[in-house]
């Protein structure tokens, strides 16, 4: 301050600054009556407006779970069970839970597209009208049996639209797919049931009313078959009201979400599946005495524990546990199939039901009922059924081909080449809500509404009693310039002419949909009956579909379930490398969750990661290798390679890793793009005897990379905040 | 509407017998560890997600969390019962006394433990101070893009960055329940709603309801001899009652 400045100088000074500050708080008069809110005025305590519900099918997996959506001024706020639905009794898995974060997803196909070229982010909006008279000359210009649809699991209307119109026009029939049908290896299921008791069906496994389960790498709490009424099963199991508490084993090299809700987990060596079966079948078999089924003569428990690994203690123990319950259950599934010996895993374990006697009884193994307007048991198709659709592609005799439900370049093994034979395809057409990767290799994109904004219907396969088939209603208008593929093939087909326009004479979705529900008005029994189709289809919708009153699990037919061989063999594995590999779906993001904000932070269920991938080691043998958590591996097989970041996993034999699918998307949006990888790159091309995927069948190496790369889990900071890397911050 | 008089913090004092109103209990031998409660609580209560490396550093909104642990080493390991983890409603809960802007409150007319938004300056006392760790600050402004937010719970205040947030018991679920009854003359009857999380819970482990009343099904079960409350003996009160796994 210099000595000229005064005192006065300084009040002068002083002064305008306070006017100045005067005026700038002044300038905002209005700002001191904004009226400030007392807390008794919070929407907590208030009505804003009424809510409207509608019953609807979730569409996050094929199982078709009953929805009732809350919707407030046409926005979908909440998705609730619905309580009537008879599969999931009012609940919802996490996933039907997130379905809005797919309904209001800032990344969805807004416009109908057309693509500069394949694999490009360019794209040119079209209008609905031009979108359509490509699809009708596609059909009109092609062969029909150059026409070729590939979809999804869900969902049954399309589906069985696209089915009428093969059959009338003489296109290929469509073909479904979807990884989760892929790791609960359905053929191998279905094929084990043809097997053994004459019916190629879906088994259904009453969990609820056993006494003892044994679960060979079944992981029937996650996403395997219907999840939620499993789910539902599993409380019945445990819960004492009018039995003793059921006891639960778990027989996986890995242990699962499933395998953690165990009492016993039972970490056999890979492979060796079908041979412990076998041996506890042979040793229950001793202890319940009679003759010894031919199924399990040949099988030796001494040899049996030292090639699985399993104390012959146990194995007795076990035996004595199976043999002494009344109520014994045993479920196969997952890797355990997925192996070059699945389906003799798959017998040797449905084959064990047969010494509990439990075939058609509580407690025990059905056949999962038909669904109301079905005839019989359409499986989706297997991995081998794919790579032959793929070769057909391969070698040009596919020209035109429609995706509709499902994401190969993603979903499918890389090793399968769907990539590079598309490119053998003239035109590709995608009808996907969301831009995912195969999208992205389409010609077209002509988005179809998101599951909450559409009609239809879906059957349920399995997990209920009753025959259910799942109404799905609008219960928002779409948000977006989408268009429902139903209609968009209706009005294709009739321009087209012809076969086409003869096979599908709709005004639109809705008539087609009613003209296939109102085969259901005559039928007894029924949840609801109407003497017009009007009020038959305003109940289908407003209850959320028809289900037949009764119970028709059919009882299966086991004659002589034991009276045959069935192979110990062990399973064979590919490619070379000191680890077996465990591909596993990730129980909350599944094949199509990744997308959703709120299913990527949801911690994953037995390592609390988030937002990524990891695979799983365990701790001996990551010490062994010098391997810390977070640090990032390569793992190579013999059909591709990746990098991923470890997570020390105590729960898991020190001779296998393990990795979750659902991450690793090159497309499908901001939440799932360039997150993660995709253990589908690891998978060869091997098949058991039903043709599904040897996904578990695979040895591969470990390589350090010195990189390290910090997980987000929800259990611990460490890594996180530089712990280990030597920079705490 | 709730009136002044309904507000008043609690003058319950340490020791005190109290009841509390609502409650729950979980049974965590069913719990399957899936994650729909977690889900649902997120989509009931506008809870935002804040992405990889926010939730790397523990700052992840959950307002219920599923914990489990490990025990004992390769082969012999295995994973204890799913403890699922929120605010425990307590009777003489540890975070209200710290809270220097009476925005943690305990509620007399519903025996909550309730977190007034627009009071938060976000000291994060609370959360220092709560025992369960079950209290999310938000740090940022989390964004939601377009069209995230049409999903918004209209019932349920969206939260800003600065302010602390926890589990609600879903009080707006409660209101709207004791609304539609008082209009029809008549008492909320059991069962009539329940929290999002127990509303979606495959396994049906979580029961809601009012632990005042000895009839309620939350009563009944909470009687069983095998029901734990969690850090009982720093007398907290609280009123989520568990069921040990095993």
């Amino acid at each position: 301050m210099s000595e000229k400045f005064s005192r006065r100088d300084f009040l002068k000074l002083a002064g305008v600054g306070a006017a100045t500050s005067a005026i700038l708080t002044g300038c905002g008069p209005a700002s001191r009556y904004v009226k400030r809110e007392p807390y008794m005025q919070m929407p907590e305590y208030n009505y804003n407006g009424q809510s409207t519900y509608y019953a609807t099918t979730c569409r996050e997996c094929a199982a078709g779970c009953g929805l009732i959506v809350r919707t407030v001024q046409g926005r979908a706020i909440k998705t609730e069970g619905n309580a009537g639905n008879p599969l999931n009794l009012g609940k919802t898995c996490a996933r039907g839970q997130a379905t809005l974060h797919g309904l209001y997803n800032p990344d969805r196909v807004t416009d109908p597209q057309k693509r500069s070229s394949r694999g490009s982010g360019s794209t040119q909006v079209m209008d609905w009208d031009a979108a359509i008279q490509v699809v009708a000359d596609a059909l009109k210009n092609n062969k029909p049996e150059e026409i070729a649809f590939l979809m999804g699991m869900a969902p049954d209307h399309l589906f069985d639209l696209v089915s009428d119109l093969a059959s009338a026009t003489g296109m290929n029939a469509p073909l479904r797919f979807g990884a989760l049908g892929m790791f609960e290896a359905r053929a191998t299921l279905s094929k084990a049931a043809e097997n053994l008791f004459g019916e190629a069906s879906l088994p259904f496994f009453d969990v609820g009313g056993a006494q003892v389960v044994f679960s060979f790498g079944a992981n029937f709490l996650e996403t395997w078959l219907s999840p939620v009424s499993y789910t539902r099963g599993f409380a019945g199991l445990r819960e004492a009201k009018t039995k003793m508490r059921g006891k639960f084993v778990q027989f996986e090299s890995r242990m699962s979400q499933t395998g953690g809700k165990a009492d016993e987990w039972i970490p056999l060596r890979p492979g060796t599946e079908a041979l412990v079966a076998l041996a506890i079948g042979k040793l229950a078999s001793e202890i319940r005495g009679g003759a010894m089924p031919r199924a399990f003569e040949n099988v030796d428990p001494i040899d049996t524990a030292s090639k699985s690994g399993i104390k012959l203690e146990t194995l007795e123990h076990l035996a004595g546990m199976f043999a002494g319950s009344n109520g014994a259950l045993a479920i196969p599934g997952g890797p355990a199939l997925g192996q070059s010996n699945g389906l003799a895993v798959a017998e040797a374990v449905l084959a064990l039901n047969a010494i509990s006697d439990n075939f058609g009884k509580p407690g025990g193994v059905y056949l999962s009922p038909l669904a109301p307007n079905q005839s019989e048991y359409q499986r989706p198709a297997s991995a081998q059924e794919m790579q032959e659709f793929v070769q057909k592609m391969a070698d040009g005799k596919i020209k035109v081909l429609f995706v509709h439900g499902v994401n190969p370049l993603f979903e499918l093994p890389t090793a399968l080449g769907f990539g590079g034979a598309s490119k053998s395809v003239s035109q590709i057409i995608s009808f996907a809500t969301f831009p995912d990767e195969t999208a992205r290799e389409a010609d077209y994109v002509f988005p179809d509404h998101h599951g909450l904004e559409s009609w239809g219907y879906q059957r349920v396969a399995t997990g209920s009693a009753q025959p259910v088939l799942s109404g799905a209603q609008p219960v928002v208008s779409p948000y977006y310039n989408t268009r429902a593929t139903v209609d968009v093939l209706i009005t294709a087909a009739q321009l087209a002419g012809g076969s086409f326009a003869s096979a599908l004479p709709f005004k639109d979705e809705v008539e087609f949909l009613n003209g296939k529900v109102s085969a259901l008005m005559g039928e007894v029994d029924g949840s609801i009956s109407a003497p017009d189709l009007a009020t038959f289809m305003a109940y289908f919708q407003q209850h959320g579909g028809y289900w037949k009153n009764s119970d028709e699990r059919v009882a299966p037919k086991a004659g002589d379930a034991l009276n045959r061989e069935i192979s110990a063999e062990e399973a064979e594995f590919a490619g070379e490398g000191e680890f077996f590999f465990v591909p596993f779906v990730s129980p909350t993001l599944a094949e199509a969750g990744a997308n959703k904000p709120w299913l990527q932070e949801l911690p994953d269920p037995t390592t609390t990661v988030m937002w990524n991938t990891w695979v799983e080691m365990n701790p001996e043998t990551a010490h062994e290798l010098g391997i810390e958590n977070d640090d990032v591996v390569r793992i190579v097989s013999e059909a591709g390679e990746l990098e991923v970041p470890v997570y020390l996993y105590p729960a898991i034999r020190p001779d296998t890793i393990a990795i979750p699918f659902g991450q690793g998307h090159t497309a499908y949006g901001r939440y799932a793009e360039n997150r993660g990888v995709n253990p589908a790159d690891l998978l060869g091309q091997h098949f058991n005897e039903a043709g599904d995927l040897a996904f578990a069948g695979m040895k591969v190496k470990v390589e350090k990379t010195g990189v390290k790369k910090p997980l987000s889990r929800l259990e611990s900071i460490m890594g996180v905040y530089g712990i280990g890397l030597g920079e705490e911050h | 509407m709730v009136t002044l008089s309904d507000l008043k913090i609690s003058e319950v004092k340490l020791g005190e017998e109290q009841t509390g109103k609502w409650g729950m209990v979980i049974d965590q031998d069913i719990c399957t560890g899936c994650q729909a409660c977690v889900a649902a609580c997120a989509m009931e209560n506008n809870i935002t997600f804040v992405g990889e490396e926010d939730s790397g550093y523990g700052r992840s909104m959950h307002w219920i969390r599923i914990e489990r642990f490990w025990e004992g080493e390769y082969p012999e390991v295995k994973m204890t019962a799913n403890q699922p983890m929120l605010c425990q409603q307590c009777g003489h809960a540890t975070c209200e006394p710290v809270c220097p802007a009476f925005a943690t409150v305990h509620s007399q007319a519903e025996q909550l433990n309730l977190q007034v938004y627009n009071r938060c300056v976000g000291t994060r006392y609370c959360a220092n101070n709560c025992p369960y760790q079950v209290r999310s600050f938000n740090w940022r402004d989390y964004q939601r893009p377009e069209p995230l937010p049409n999903q918004f719970n209209p019932d349920v205040t969206v939260r800003r960055m600065g302010v602390m947030e926890k589990c609600t018991f879903c009080i707006q679920r409660i209101h709207k329940a004791q609304d539609k009854a008082k209009s029809e003359g008549r008492e909320v009857a059991d069962g009539e709603f329940t929290t999002a999380c127990a509303q979606a819970c495959p396994a049906n482990a979580i029961t809601f309801g009012r632990v005042d009343d000895p009839e309620s099904m939350v009563s009944q079960l909470a009687k069983r001899s095998h029901g734990v409350k969690h850090l009982e003996e720093l007398g907290t009160l609280p009123n989520v009652t568990y069921f040990k796994g095993g």
